[in-house]
């Protein structure tokens, strides 16, 4: 394996905190490039230059440390491209630094609250695919909606051990799988993430037929292309 | 008016727009971010029909004689409320200001409502500029966008003690409806702009006296909304983006977004709205009285809408909240529940 296809690979495990979805698969890598001598440049696109700031930020910081983890990547440069808070979000990641070092006076916490309400909803969301699957424990649900789900309750701090309750609120408390409100509203959060990924995704695709704003020449743009446009299939039904 | 197989369906366009963002208007050293607002929306317009795109030329600035064949002349539409959306720090003379939007009223006498809008950050000045606008054009309404840059900041909340003189005022002044439209920032920044517990929170301090359009439906938080609009009888929502955005591009999400509506928030407290220029009134009305729930399991646990539907949501609805007559024949044979009732709400507890 390449080093690029791994740091594609790692780029995978990070996720739009908004839309619970890695970001390859949504189509905001725009550009990987690896030199010989390991260093790594990755150019994150976003479906339109005024996405969310929190958010964009979340990604360029989480995509960073995600590829900096690859014992063989040397210098790690992610840079979010066009995108109007760019140059101070660029500036923070690139130094390692939090959001409030990015956006000083215009912060009152850090982005983890942040981060934690939308790992709620994106398991509430998950949640309402496997309600229609007979299950007592936690460790009788499988596949990749019950992977995330084992992962947003670690990352929240809820029980993810096999011999947990299957379902549970955003708080973590156990909930029964007929609980007609539950279902209302995870099947309703589901309906909102995958709207938003539609949306995100539309955009985005309307977005790369402008060209990105030119950057100064000099360094290697030989797989600078985008990395294939987001899947764009509706997956309500 | 729009006819279609014998049923009429009165129009009334509750959240339109006449824009100049040609470059001649970009402000000096914000380029960046009027061309980026432009080309977001213009990417927006992408979502619609193919043959209803506009080249990006044509989408910075149209003329009047554009906005009255696709709004009046092809679009069906009786009645529009002009929404003013300022962003001066990033368009010279604003994006399309109340003033910009005032000077074509005249060349249509009776089709066009005109909203103001404040922003809390103005303080005294703006709150006199709001009585000045009001006093003027006699407004009924104002369009909020809290996510617009101001002096540094890159945002609000109706919470905020600052929006509280203005929201007082606008009870005072009788500008009964406070069109909300949530961007992606706020202050703070590591908060949720898109959050909308800052319009419940208002909207149960000022039930009876304002009602409060959620635009977009609260896109990209519709559960959020859902969950609030549902509490507040005086909570609205506002179709724009949701039509224009959804029923050609993604109509399996379309349905299911406005079963989640019509369960939640209900058929009297919807509102049609183009958000022309982003997108052209025509096909959206033309598809609207066509569309139905698909007939499939999926979609089993959602209300139906019928033609009384979407003769509410196309057009009586919005004429309610701005007092508009609407010809005898157009009407309902029965009356939409008050705005401000509170059994407007559909009860989901329990």
């Amino acid at each position: 394996m390449t080093l690029r296809a791994r740091v594609l690979e790692a780029l995978g495990t990070v996720y739009d905190p908004e839309l619970d979805e890695p970001i390859t698969t949504l189509g905001f890598v725009g550009s990987c490039v690896v030199s010989d001598a390991g260093d790594v440049q990755v150019r994150l696109r976003l479906p339109t230059p005024q996405c969310a700031p929190n958010f964009a930020f979340l990604m360029a910081a989480d995509a960073r440390t995600a590829v900096r983890r690859l014992p063989e990547a040397r210098e790690v440069h992610v840079v979010l491209e066009d995108h109007y808070t760019g140059e101070e979000i660029n500036e923070a990641v690139a130094r390692g630094a939090g959001f409030d070092s990015a956006f000083p006076g215009e912060t009152e916490g850090d982005l983890e609250a942040l981060r934690a309400l939308f790992h709620r909803k994106a398991l509430l969301a998950r949640q309402s695919r496997l309600l229609p699957v007979p299950a007592s424990t936690l460790g009788e649900l499988t596949g990749p909606d019950a992977d995330r789900c084992r992962a947003l309750r670690r990352a929240l701090g809820i029980d993810a051990s096999d011999g947990a309750p299957p379902f549970v609120t955003g708080d973590g408390m156990p909930v029964d799988a007929s609980d007609v409100r539950f279902r209302r509203m995870s099947s309703l959060t589901a309906l909102s993430l995958e709207t938003n990924g539609g949306i995100c995704r539309d955009l985005l695709k309307n977005r790369n037929r402008i060209p990105p704003t030119p950057r100064p020449t000099g360094h290697s743009v030989s797989c600078d292309v985008p990395l294939g446009t987001p899947e764009g299939e509706e997956v309500a039904a | 008016m729009y006819e279609r197989n014998g049923e009429k369906f009165f129009v009334f366009d509750s959240h339109l727009h006449f824009w100049d963002a040609s470059p001649a208007n970009w402000k000096p050293g914000a380029e960046e971010y009027a061309k980026g607002w432009i080309e977001c929306f213009h990417a927006y317009q992408g979502l619609g029909p193919a043959e209803t795109h506009w080249t990006l030329e044509h989408f910075q600035k149209y003329s009047v004689e554009d906005f009255e064949k696709d709004v009046f002349d092809e679009g069906h539409v009786d009645v529009a409320v002009f929404q003013s959306t300022y962003l001066k720090e990033w368009y010279t003379n604003g994006f399309n200001d109340i003033e910009q939007n005032a000077s074509i009223l005249d060349r249509f006498p009776g089709k066009l409502i005109l909203n103001g809008r404040w922003d809390p950050r103005e303080g005294e000045a703006g709150l006199r500029q709001l009585e000045e606008d009001h006093a003027k054009y006699g407004i009924q309404g104002v369009k909020l966008y809290t996510a617009e840059w101001y002096n540094g900041s890159r945002g609000w909340k109706l919470t905020d003690p600052e929006a509280r003189p203005f929201l007082d005022k606008c009870a005072e002044l009788g500008i009964r409806n406070i069109h909300v439209h949530k961007g992606p920032t706020i202050w703070p920044l590591d908060k949720d702009a898109f959050d909308v517990s800052d319009i419940d929170h208002v909207a149960t301090d000022y039930n009876g006296d304002l009602n409060f359009i959620v635009e977009h439906v609260g896109l990209p938080r519709i559960e959020d909304f859902c969950f609030m609009a549902t509490q507040e009888p005086n909570v609205y929502a506002g179709l724009a983006v949701a039509i224009g955005g959804l029923m050609h591009a993604r109509p399996k999400f379309f349905a299911k977004v406005m079963g989640e509506l019509l369960f939640w928030v209900g058929e009297d407290k919807m509102l049609f709205g183009s958000d022309y220029a982003i997108w052209e009134p025509k096909w959206q009305v033309e598809g609207f009285v066509d569309w139905e729930m698909p007939d499939d399991e999926a979609y089993s646990d959602f209300p139906r809408l019928g033609v009384e539907g979407k003769k509410k949501i196309l057009g009586l609805n919005g004429a309610k909240l701005y007092g508009v007559q609407v010809p005898e024949e157009l009407r309902a044979p029965v009356p939409s529940e008050a705005p401000a009732d509170p059994t407007a709400a559909v009860g989901v507890e329990g």
